[in-house]
């Protein structure tokens, strides 16, 4: 170990400075701070004045407060499971080896390098109600056009849709690394001895991939409730609020109405939230052990 | 198989043809895959109108400088939680990874009144130092230095090397792959990052690409009454993605790594 020697001491913290201040300035202390300003009523212009939990005693009275998050619920209801069994799927589909499967991951991952509002924008012309593209083809299955983004009902279907297609190369690239760590040898003993596919992908490679599955559930928990981008391109949280979401409702209250503690609680919501997920996750595999 | 490359591309390519066609054309029903007409039209309407090449020059800069920042302070620090012994190291570190559970948004309003009150608010800058305290490049690259042999340190201490010398020619070298891995979430997360440039930037000379495009093409933009302009948003959807595309074929092997180590972090 370097260090050992005296003359050493010291530059352990020289290499440290640089990140360590860019890390309290810009991360560490700004989520410090963020929980004082949520125990503050302070509009931009004026002081802040000391409210204690208020703003959170307000949070749950708050009608709007609660549509938000009953919708964030919603959108992953709808994203959450087809993202990681899809994923799962995509994944086990380009592990074996058929020809093309190095093109078939290429071409599900690129929607992933592009920008969410870049993703808003390009669904947003799909989904038009008279001309988009995807009416067209329902017309064909004898659907009639729907007014996708202008419904309550479909718009966060929609922008579901949309966020599926956006982020399921991510979940299958994870799953291909888990799938691969797999040895081989397993499931071709298990095959030599008459287990059916179905037997060893529930006996074999299933549990084999639960570290995966873990990382992938709770990331993918994370990912989603923190959905913006796409809402506030494709439907600016409406029609009538049905597809308004915390982060945004944060947003909107923080920087359009300028209430910064309210603002702030609601960020420490976000965050009381992520961390119940990860706790309920670890509860209900019981193997939180392996997070680490 | 096929179906999944469909799916994947169709969106893709659809934007692509749409941005190819005229005024008259793009609205034409049934839905056409080839432009009859094939123009420029939408691309020049975007740079004409719009500080479509000022938005892209900022993204571009701020992503770039930003990267350029973690590399180095990330792997100063790595270096130092990985192979020197310190007090409070463990401590530090742990601290550290805790502030991957913590949400960004969190953060985003006493970012806001930090930058308002140094007058920093509608600048590059306001848009590259937060992302410099991130915690992933730390993490991935401590790893990465604590798989490096002791012999190989030792021998250039003999040898006469500082600390300095070691990580300058020694660690980085060695950890170029890891190195691309952060560079590229980096990049990637700064170019798409959406929250904290919509809220610290409202001049439009300092919007990035997904803020600008967001407010003039996304589905608020169009004025009440009138369709979204369609061509437009599609020519400049397609700028806006074409690097990145043409960026993750070259490199697709360290976007795949960088995937694989953002899922490892858990």
């Amino acid at each position: 170990m370097i260090g050992k020697k005296r003359t050493y001491r010291i530059v352990p913290y020289l290499f440290l400075i640089p990140y360590l201040f860019a890390f309290i300035t810009f991360r560490f202390g700004p989520s410090i701070a963020g929980f004082f300003v949520s125990l503050t009523r302070w509009n931009i212009v004026g002081q802040a004045r000391f409210v204690g939990l208020q703003n959170f005693i307000d949070l749950f009275r708050d009608p709007n407060f609660m549509r938000s998050l009953i919708n964030t619920l919603y959108f992953m209801l709808l994203t959450v499971p087809a993202l990681v069994v899809g994923g799962l799927l995509i994944a086990m589909l380009v592990d074996q080896s058929l020809k093309g499967r190095i093109v078939t991951r290429t071409f599900v991952f690129m929607p992933y390098v592009i920008m969410s509002t870049v993703v808003g924008v390009i669904w947003l012309w799909i989904f038009d109600a008279h001309f988009g593209i995807l009416n067209y083809y329902l017309s064909f299955l004898g659907i009639r056009p729907i007014a996708w983004l202008s419904s309550v009902n479909w718009a966060m279907p929609a922008v579901a849709i949309a966020t599926i297609w956006w982020t399921i190369g991510f979940n299958m690239i994870l799953f291909l690394a888990g799938l691969q760590d797999i040895p081989n040898e397993l499931k071709e003993a298990a095959r030599i001895d008459g287990a059916s596919s179905w037997q060893v992908f529930w006996n074999i490679t299933f549990p084999l991939l639960s570290p995966t599955m873990i990382v992938v559930v709770m990331l993918t928990l994370i990912n989603t409730f923190q959905v913006f981008a796409q809402v506030y391109v494709m439907t600016g949280g409406g029609p009538a609020m049905a597809t308004l979401t915390v982060v945004q409702y944060m947003y909107v209250q923080s920087f359009q109405y300028y209430r910064l503690g309210y603002g702030s609680a609601i960020a420490y919501v976000i965050f009381i939230f992520l961390v119940a997920f990860i706790l309920l996750e670890g509860k209900f595999l019981k193997k939180s052990g392996d997070l680490n | 198989m096929i179906i999944c490359i469909i799916t994947s591309f169709a969106p893709i390519l659809w934007m692509t043809v749409s941005a190819f066609k005229p005024e008259g054309e793009i609205l034409s029903y049934p839905p056409q895959w080839i432009p009859l007409h094939p123009t420029w039209s939408n691309f020049a309407y975007v740079l004409k109108n719009f500080n479509f090449a000022r938005w892209t020059f900022n993204s571009v800069i701020a992503a770039l400088v930003a990267t350029i920042i973690v590399i180095l302070i990330d792997s100063l620090a790595a270096f130092a939680f990985a192979k020197m012994k310190f007090h409070g190291s463990k401590v530090l570190y742990a601290v550290i990874l805790s502030m991957l559970m913590v949400p960004i948004q969190v953060t985003i309003v006493p970012l806001y009144l930090m930058f308002a009150d140094v007058n920093l608010l509608n600048t590059i800058t306001a848009l590259i130092l937060p992302t410099t305290g991130n915690v992933t490049g730390v993490f991935i690259l401590t790893n990465f230095f604590r798989s490096v042999p002791k012999n190989l340190l030792d021998a250039a201490i003999v040898d006469g090397a500082g600390s300095f010398r070691i990580w300058w020619s020694i660690m980085l070298p060695l950890a170029r792959p890891s190195i691309s891995a952060v560079a590229i979430i980096t990049f990637m997360s700064n170019w798409t990052n959406f929250l904290w440039p919509l809220v610290s930037v409202s001049s439009d000379a300092s919007r990035t690409l997904p803020v600008g495009i967001a407010q003039f093409f996304g589905g608020q933009s169009g004025v009440s009454g009138s369709a979204p302009q369609y061509g437009p948003a599609m020519a400049a959807a397609l700028m806006a993605t074409l690097p990145a595309i043409a960026i993750f074929l070259f490199l697709q092997r360290y976007f795949v790594k960088g995937v694989m180590m953002t899922g490892i972090k858990g």
